[in-house]
């Protein structure tokens, strides 16, 4: 439980020189002589302020919010929006400049993995730094020994100098150590990007387990919003320092994504000079059109979407094929489709491609083209040509929930009456229902 | 209100205690601690042939060498003590004191990755090297004590044990300069880099303005104020007098010297306390 009452931070910016020590003595002569106020004090609003040719930058501005026990508390936000300042004041290891935080448990903070790693000593060795440093007591890293360096996979290297650890290795004991920490509230900066794709899901799944832990309060920082979604049951939006918005993940992650939604069925190029494109080709078009009845209305889980391009091509006698792939605003790819190929004379080319309806699943969409020679070599990638959303749309379906999945499609898919009869072989009956 | 109030167990604001984290806080942290302790040690002899034999092998170098200088060379009285047993008194102590004040005196400037990351009592990082520098002095001190032992026996040399309990007091004053001293100092040079440059000609300017090498005696009267200044000069005399059983020393010198360390120490410890969390932005 931990409640966070109007704390700011403030930096002072610019670098520190014969001026921070005068300023410093001055500050110190007026704290004795009793006078104020102070020249130098911290002045009121806006981001960056002047003060004497001072620059402040306020990190944190009046933050308040509650996070209960056994909360998952998500923080999203852009670079430098305040979220590292927030966890570092949380995890006291810098002060607020105004404001508190109050706060019951033990907490611990993991805003770095391999804190305190040494690379002269052992993995053994710094399987016990670090985990002293993280608050662990010399008898409960003891304990968890094994499975520390089960998790990491390095018990052949126990007593190798961790410098001749490959980097992979190193990352694995250094979360190792972390993933076993078992505090009260456990803050956790971006540190489950790093390492291969497989090791980040065994991150992400120790991650999971914590957090389903009875009593176990987490306060997170990702970029990664499917990671919010899955893990947080509340999020809070930092921007420039303040609370944007804050309440249940899923809505504060969809507002997020929607501030940074763009829109963008058609483009066109009349002039070749400013097209896209390089010596083997040049874009002419790309477009998106919904096959929708009324043109006013959204593009939803429904709607069959076709994309039109056409590109100029260069060069004489090139087998060239495209192909077009779809991905979410996250990043995830979610299909990748080749066109067909062929020789083609040097000319204008056309493409087209047709996403039937009800198999998209709702959300913010880009897609990009490539283009290949040979079918095998890329000769051209255009990155993010189009942009769209597709809205839900729910019938006679009484869940409310965000509808999980990269896609939706509608396969058939039926149930039906099983009847047993005497002899103990079951026969389908033939008046069965559709679902 | 008031049970309102009960429910919180701790507390973060702008406010920082001259007194620092409370005793019971600091106990918990002693894993911590000895494991810093235990990594320094471990961590200083990585890669090195002979190991932990550097503790005895660096006093019997400067030993060597200084018999060579001050005792052959420029012929500095050792006051009939083997001039052995009398160098690695002094270079005992010494080392001690300068391995205290220069480890403590970079605290911040050396551990900015780990207080950027974590939270522990910063006072953690001083006291691991307080404890790492006595257990390098006590080894020492058994290379001085075998030294002592092979002269009593062997070369019959008087030894005065009755005084040895004496050296106990003495011990704890110079580390208590060190701490202190480095503290003030970790804090100067987080903030300002300049004393960076200055830790080492001040540890210099100490050395030679201490009786380590030349016995009080020798210094001409009119000048030994200056020696006096330093508040460990009289702490080696001590020391000497308490191990060898020579050494001059008034009570109103040694009333000076743990002064200056009271003011050190306390003055360090709640300058170190107060500022130490808030140092962070600024290193």
């Amino acid at each position: 439980m931990i409640k966070i009452d109007n704390v700011s931070k403030m930096y002072r910016l610019g670098t520190i020189g014969s001026g921070t020590f005068k300023r410093d003595l001055n500050k110190w002569l007026r704290a004795c002589l009793g006078k104020k106020p102070d020249p130098f004090a911290p002045p009121d609003d806006s981001n960056i302020k002047k003060n004497g040719g001072e620059r402040y930058l306020w990190a944190l501005r009046n933050i308040s919010f509650d996070v209960k026990e056994g909360e998952v508390c998500g923080i999203i936000g852009r670079n430098g929006a305040g979220k590292s300042t927030l966890l570092k004041v949380l995890s006291r290891i810098t002060r607020p400049t105004e404001g508190s935080i109050k706060g019951r448990g033990k907490i611990s903070s993991l805003l770095e993995i391999g804190t305190g790693f040494h690379a002269d000593l052992s993995g053994r060795e710094n399987i016990y730094i670090s985990g002293s440093m993280l608050g662990m007591k010399k008898a409960e890293i003891k304990k968890k020994f094994d499975e520390i360096v089960e998790f990491s996979g390095i018990e052949q290297f126990l007593d190798t100098p961790v410098k001749r650890y490959s980097s992979g290795m190193y990352v694995r004991l250094a979360f190792g150590v972390a993933a076993h920490l078992e505090p009260d509230i456990l803050i956790v900066d971006e540190v489950l990007a790093v390492g291969d794709a497989e090791f980040q899901k065994k991150c992400m799944g120790k991650m999971k387990d914590v957090s389903q832990q009875k009593g176990r309060t987490i306060l997170f920082v990702s970029h990664n919003l499917q990671a919010i979604n899955n893990l947080c049951s509340r999020a809070i939006w930092l921007q420039k320092g303040t609370i944007h918005a804050i309440g249940d993940a899923q809505s504060v992650v969809n507002k997020y994504l929607g501030a940074f939604q763009k829109k963008l069925w058609k483009r066109e190029w009349m002039n070749p000079q400013e097209a896209p494109g390089n010596e083997w080709l040049k874009i002419i078009s790309v477009e998106l059109i919904p096959h929708l009845p009324n043109p006013t209305e959204p593009i939803d889980i429904r709607t069959p979407l076709t994309v039109k391009f056409k590109f100029y091509n260069l060069n004489d006698q090139i087998h060239l094929s495209t192909n077009l792939v779809l991905f979410s605003l996250t990043g995830d790819c979610i299909f990748d489709v080749p066109s067909t190929g062929g020789e083609f004379k040097k000319g204008v080319i056309e493409g087209e491609c047709t996403i039937p309806g009800k198999f998209l699943n709702d959300g913010s969409y880009y897609f990009s083209l490539y283009f290949l020679k040979d079918s095998s070599r890329s000769i051209f990638e255009y990155e993010e040509c189009l942009h769209f959303d597709v809205e839900d749309f729910r019938e006679n379906i009484h869940w409310y929930d965000k509808w999980v999945g990269a896609v939706r499609p509608h396969f058939p898919f039926m149930l039906r009456n099983y009847n047993v009869v005497n002899n103990g072989v079951g026969v389908l009956n033939p008046h069965h229902n559709m679902l | 209100m008031v049970e309102e109030k009960l429910r919180w167990e701790w507390e973060i604001n702008k406010k920082t205690s001259w007194l620092g984290v409370s005793l019971r806080e600091l106990f918990h942290y002693k894993d911590l601690l000895f494991r810093l302790v235990r990594k320094e040690f471990l961590s200083s002899y990585q890669q090195t042939l002979l190991g932990p034999f550097w503790v005895l092998l660096q006093p019997m170098l400067t030993v060597l060498t200084s018999i060579l200088i001050f005792h052959r060379v420029i012929g500095v009285s050792t006051q009939g003590i083997p001039p052995l047993l009398y160098y690695l008194a002094g270079i005992c102590l010494w080392n001690l004191f300068s391995d205290i004040f220069l480890n403590t005196s970079v605290t911040f400037t050396q551990n900015v990755q780990v207080f950027n990351k974590v939270y522990f009592p910063r006072i953690i990082v001083p006291l691991s090297v307080v404890l790492l520098s006595a257990l390098r002095f006590v080894i020492q001190l058994m290379l001085f004590f075998a030294a002592s032992a092979y002269y009593y026996f062997a070369m019959d040399v008087a030894i005065p044990l009755s005084t040895y309990i004496l050296a106990i007091p003495v011990i704890i004053t110079v580390a208590g300069i060190g701490l202190g001293s480095g503290m003030l100092f970790s804090i100067l040079t987080a903030k300002y880099r300049d004393f960076m440059g200055l830790t080492q000609i001040i540890l210099r300017l100490m050395m030679f303005i201490c009786p380590i090498f030349y016995p009080m005696s020798i210094v001409p009267g009119k000048l030994q104020w200056i020696i006096h200044l330093n508040p460990l000069s009289i702490q080696f005399e001590l020391f000497r007098y308490s191990l060898l059983g020579k050494g001059q020393f008034t009570p109103d010198q040694v009333a000076y010297s743990i002064a200056i360390t009271l003011v050190l120490v306390i003055g360090g410890l709640l300058w170190f306390n107060k500022t130490a969390d808030r140092l962070i932005d600024v290193i």
